[in-house]
């Protein structure tokens, strides 16, 4: 019978540890809401966006847009691994990882080989995560965005891929990252930042709209691509701060109701070592009566 | 006639206008009620708004306005 004293400790330090957890599940429930309100206030800006690009149409022809969508022999390759800045949230990060490192033994195994394949971190665990393959240079520069989330230093981010790109620095580039579905469900997510993957306009939408393009069509083109791929990291890096604290409260969530059970578990054991001690002390003084009367 | 200023951020105004005052790449110009459709790249500069309500002014870095059926967007 475990010992009375022990018990009692046991369940002191676990129901500290529900606190934490308990206090830590109700901190990040606060901080999805706020980036839920985030992604909300970033939607319609990027429906817009889609909208007005739909509007002037794809006609590329200077060549610094064409750049932009030019499919050049995969030689470098840049992967941007998006994770959080903070552990205790299940699988979050390691998922990531993991399909990052499927990425490196599959897909770009040969360029991984070169030791041409970099990865640029946003958030710290990721970086945590690849440091043991040391083929890999890390661009850590962006690494904290997540401590003051807001379109500045995601656009930044996206203006050195871009700017990379446009050196040829980097063949392809694709993001990593854990898409937001609800608080409960993240979808791990790669996406194909550059060269930008055509996607099929229905047909010829040329809008029966006379536009004036003030200067010109090309201009405003360079000015809008540019800007929707800043806007898809942007979004990247908001779904996946949502994600992140949608999977901390989850697992919090479950470490609370994990930590009830075994308290429980310990206070019938202390009850039990309670019990079985009065009985011996009881039965003591019985036998010591009797012997006494006897 | 509507105008909505929009960022990644948040969005910065959204309401009738009568007048909007415009930093465009090649010159500043100005949109007024039932102005043709437009698409216009924008420098850093002030946008000026003008309503019943009174004038407004924003900084912006930069940005595209789009001017169709009397309803304006300014991405910033």
């Amino acid at each position: 019978m475990a010992n009375l004293k022990e018990v009692r400790v046991r369940i002191k330090s676990v129901s500290s540890t529900q606190q934490i957890t308990k206090a830590m599940k109700l901190v990040s429930a606060t901080k999805l809401r706020r980036a839920q309100t985030a992604i909300m206030q970033m939607r319609p800006y990027a429906q817009k966006l889609q909208g007005i690009m739909q509007n002037v149409g794809d006609n590329i022809d200077s060549p610094e847009l064409k750049s932009y969508f030019s499919q050049r022999k995969v030689q470098k390759v840049l992967l941007v691994i998006i994770t959080s800045d903070r552990g205790l949230c299940g699988g979050f990060n390691a998922n990531v990882g993991k399909m990052g490192r499927t990425l490196i033994t599959e897909k770009y195994k040969d360029i991984y080989d070169a030791g041409k394949l970099d990865m640029m971190f946003i958030g710290k665990k990721g970086q945590e995560f690849f440091n043991k393959y040391k083929n890999i240079k890390q661009i850590t520069d962006f690494r904290d965005l997540f401590q003051n989330l807001n379109s500045d230093g995601a656009f930044a981010a996206a203006e050195w891929i871009l700017q990379s790109f446009a050196n040829k620095e980097y063949d392809v580039v694709e993001i990593l990252y854990n898409g937001f579905k609800n608080a409960a469900t993240q979808i791990l997510t790669n996406e194909q930042m550059l060269p930008v993957v055509k996607t099929k306009s229905a047909g010829a939408t040329t809008s029966k709209n006379d536009y004036i393009f003030e200067p010109d069509k090309t201009e405003i083109l360079e000015d809008l691509i540019p800007r929707s791929l800043k806007t898809q990291l942007y979004k990247a890096c908001l779904e996946s701060f949502a994600s992140e604290h949608g999977a901390r409260m989850i697992s919090m969530d479950k470490a609370t109701e994990n930590a009830g059970d075994l308290i429980n578990e310990l206070k019938l054991q202390y009850n039990q070592a309670r019990q079985a001690s009065i009985t011996k002390e009881l039965s003591e003084i019985v036998g010591g009566a009797a012997a006494m009367a006897s | 006639m509507t105008l909505e200023i929009l960022t990644p951020d948040k969005s910065l105004f959204n309401g009738e206008v009568e007048s909007v005052l415009l930093p465009g790449s090649s010159g500043t110009f100005e949109i007024l009620n039932n102005h043709a459709p437009i698409v216009a790249r924008l420098k850093a500069g002030t946008l000026k708004v003008r309503s019943k309500e009174g004038n407004q002014n924003f900084e912006i870095k930069g940005g595209i306005v789009e001017m169709l059926d009397n309803k304006i967007v300014v991405l910033a």
